[in-house]
């Protein structure tokens, strides 16, 4: 019996040992904390009425463009991060327009805002930052249409 | 009688006369020629630098016979081209030997290029020899060096990430004799595999007093740069290491140029990390360990922080792969590694030297760079790391953001320190912090930081704390200088770093902190840096090279701010950098500066800028400002001697501007 635990034993080590390099891989959580982490879990969906259209920050504001928003619950500071209003294929808004944004909202630097992850204005939906909120640039926009054509073929 | 008496009195004459010149030793031999027999019919030689052989004249009687004694005189011309003797003038004596020749002394050329005539000229004999001469330009030898960038690029309806690795073979004259280079912007501008990109001519220039100048790099790929013309900014830090920025319009980045070790051998362990985008164009950072044994690489562990959305961050994934021997160039291939999950990648290499490689991703869909430096022969353990500084940035492509920080080991597996981030204009100084980490026998290793006082009166905001936090780090040779690698006296050791942190990707470098007196930061420095900032381009570059004098730092760069970071976009020259460092009075090795830049007919503008200090001869600065955010460092500079490109400056080129 002592013999068979034993065996048993070093079958379990030996096995651990030559699957080492194959399991070692592993993945770890992403960060979610931290002033620009990236909580989906936490989104919200705020709509309202685009009072300015900021292509550059105004002082105080994190970096990239900006849509002030006027909202039931008061005015909201929308992040649409860099490439957003300054791109070649720039989000088609202008101040007056409605619009309902998805997203978390932060305080960064002391001020409220809301990182704007999707936004949708005449029927159509703008995607900006992914699921974790990093801001997508058009090159990466393009290559996920190619992947997802490519795909459906 | 009279016709007697005379033909006596001749004869005694005769007599006495035929005595007389046979035996006295007054009179000179009798000789009839004198010819040039060595260093003839001519001979060259560099400017200031002496001839090859001695000048040599034989001297003859009767056609054939040697004559020993005879004062030979060898002169050059007085003025203009010409040369001098060991005496230091253009005139020398020397007699002949018994097999008739008189020898030189070493025949200098002077400083005046041209031909000329030396005469040797004999008593008794009416004619000279002559030998002719050449004094030709500065002696021409070439070196070549192993250079890397990495950035944004304008050009390609930019910005896009991209990346440039190559080497240049460059004559003492500064002129591009040849080269080979890989770009790769993963986004049409790949350059052709596998030959890359050939160098077919350029210039460096450069400031022979600062080190400062241009490099030209005429290449066969009409794409880059200027119709193909890549013109880079470098600042020599010494005779072998330069701080590089591409300076054409085309593009904006920062990096290193390096004189190579050919041939050179790869073996043994290596520690890298590569930053760059993926085929998704999402900005991805590795980092790991691997060893090469002749063409075989194995045993190799690879951490990754890729945004794509499968990929996340994943620890320890094992690869191989297959090195192949590198080209004249020192360019070789490294395949089948799987990195990245990518299925063939191609990554190619340039040697710098047995320790350093740069490594680029030459495949069309995905971009990055970086380097491999060995491990040495020993193996690690927790008491491999010490007192250190680190600083990290985030990839061009990617979140902005840096951090930099210095902390003390109090026991293997612990840390002590203080660190500064700034993540897109979030900016936390000075934050105390503790950590761990772990470092396998292979040099393969993780770090854990935590901010142990936190803002807002240690409050926890409701979003949690910044900052980097979580880190792969790749221990390197203690032996090797992870910036300047053919640097073998200072700074040895340390570890490359990748930031695991999930939005935050990023690479960097812990350096040994061995000297935190403010009394060793003095000297002449060479300057650098990547900075980002929110805008349409978001990135600019500098290099520079100055001085600091009890804290009064003050310098001239160069300045690639394509997208109007200081309000003129474009590139410049003749920048001014000045400030005064003020050590923290808390955190010795920590200094806070604030540096002015001033662009030519321009107001200055000030960067928040902290400096750790590894020691006097290297530290690390980054910008910290709500608008910008960067990472560089100061290297104190040696010696510019043999610097090849020396005396015309490069600032009459004027790149192009988008």
């Amino acid at each position: 019996m002592e013999q068979l635990r034993t065996s048993l034993f070093l079958l379990i080590f030996l096995s651990s040992i030559s699957f080492a390099p194959a399991t070692r891989a592993q993945t770890i959580a992403r960060k979610t904390e931290g002033p620009f982490g990236y909580n989906v879990s936490l989104e919200v969906i705020l709509s309202g009425t685009v009072s300015v259209v900021l292509k550059q920050p105004a002082p105080g504001m994190i970096m990239g463009s900006h849509l002030l928003l006027a909202t039931t619950s008061g005015p909201v500071d929308a992040s649409l991060g860099r490439f957003a209003l300054l791109s070649k294929v720039a989000l088609p808004i202008t101040p007056g327009q409605q619009v309902e944004v998805t997203g978390v909202v932060k305080t960064i630097n002391g001020m409220q805002v809301l990182l704007a992850r999707t936004v949708k204005t005449n029927g159509a939906l703008y995607v900006l930052r992914n699921a974790r909120g990093f801001v997508l640039s058009p090159q990466a926009q393009e290559r996920a249409k190619q992947k997802t054509a490519g795909e459906e073929l | 009688m009279n016709h007697k008496k005379y033909t006596t009195i001749s004869a005694l004459l005769f007599l006495a006369a035929s005595f007389l010149t046979g035996c006295s030793n007054s009179n000179p031999p009798s000789v009839d020629s004198i010819a040039a027999t060595s260093g003839s019919p001519s001979q060259s030689a560099a400017i200031n630098t002496a001839f090859g052989a001695p000048l040599i004249a034989t001297v003859v009687s009767n056609g054939q016979n040697p004559v020993s004694g005879v004062i030979v005189t060898f002169t050059a011309p007085a003025t203009g081209a010409s040369g001098t003797f060991a005496n230091g003038t253009s005139t020398e004596t020397d007699t002949t030997n018994a097999n008739g020749v008189a020898t030189s002394t070493t025949f200098t050329a002077n400083q005046t290029i041209g031909t000329y005539m030396v005469t040797a000229a004999a008593s008794a004999v009416t004619t000279t020899a002559d030998f002719s001469m050449k004094n030709t330009t500065a002696l021409v030898t070439s070196s070549n060096y192993s250079f890397y960038l990495v950035g944004l690029e304008s050009a390609n309806d930019g910005p896009n990430f991209y990346a440039l690795a190559g080497s240049v073979n460059i004559d003492s004259t500064g002129v591009v004799v040849s080269g080979e280079q890989d770009y790769n912007d993963a986004s049409n501008f790949t350059s052709p595999e596998p030959s890359g990109d050939i160098i077919v001519g350029g210039a460096l220039r450069e400031d022979p007093t600062t080190g400062q100048g241009t490099l030209v790099l005429v290449t066969n790929n009409p794409n880059l740069g200027v119709d193909g013309t890549e013109i880079l900014g470098v600042q020599f830090v010494n005779s072998n290491h330069a701080l590089i920025i591409q300076f054409d319009g085309s593009a904006t980045s920062s990096g290193s140029m390096d004189t190579q070790t050919l041939p050179s051998t790869l073996s043994g362990g290596y520690a890298f990390t590569l930053s760059g985008v993926d085929g998704d164009y999402n900005p991805l950072v590795l980092g790991g360990v691997f060893s090469i044994s002749g063409t075989t690489l194995q045993n190799g562990l690879y951490d990754i922080n890729d945004e794509t959305d499968d990929k996340f961050v994943a620890l320890g994934t094992a690869f191989t792969g297959t090195v192949s021997t590198p080209d004249s160039f020192g360019r070789g291939t490294i395949t089948g590694t799987g990195l990245a999950g990518i299925t063939g990648i191609t990554l190619n290499y340039y040697i710098v030297g047995p320790e350093a490689i740069r490594i680029i991703d030459v495949d069309p869909y995905d971009s990055s760079c970086g380097s491999a430096y060995g491990q040495g022969s020993g193996t690690f353990t927790n008491a491999s790391l010490g007192s250190s500084v680190f600083g990290v940035e985030g990839d061009p492509w990617g979140f902005n953001y840096s951090a930099a920080g210095q902390f003390t080991v109090p026991s293997g597996g612990t840390l002590l320190g203080v660190d500064d981030n700034d993540e897109e204009g979030e900016i936390s100084s000075a934050s105390p912090i503790s950590g761990t980490y772990s470092i396998a026998d292979n040099g393969y290793g993780s770090m854990t930081i935590h901010r142990i006082d936190l803002p807002n009166g240690g409050v926890v905001a409701e979003e949690g704390i910044g900052g980097i936090s979580a880190l792969g780090i790749y221990m390197t040779d203690p032996t090797l200088n992870l910036s300047d690698p053919n640097n073998t006296h200072t700074g040895m050791g340390g570890a490359l770093v990748v930031d695991l942190d999930g939005p935050l990707i990023g690479t960097g470098v812990l350096i040994p902190q061995t000297d935190t007196s403010a009394a060793s930061f003095a000297g002449n420095y060479v300057f650098g840096a990547q900075d980002f900032f929110g805008g349409k381009f978001w990135e600019f570059d500098f290099i520079g090279q100055g001085s600091v004098t009890s804290g009064t730092f003050a310098g001239t760069g160069l300045v690639s701010d394509l997208g109007g970071f200081f309000g003129k976009g474009g590139n410049h020259t003749r920048v001014t950098f000045s400030g005064i460092a003020t050590p923290d009075g808390v955190n010795v090795g920590r200094y806070t500066i604030p540096v002015a830049v001033t662009l030519e007919g321009s107001d200055p503008r000030d960067l928040a800028v902290v400096i750790y200090q590894a020691s006097g001869e290297e530290l690390l600065w980054m910008d910290e400002d709500r608008k910008g955010m960067s990472l560089g460092s100061l290297q104190q500079q040696g010696s510019l001697v043999g610097q090849p490109g020396v005396g015309t400056s490069g600032s009459k080129i004027k790149p192009r501007v988008k």
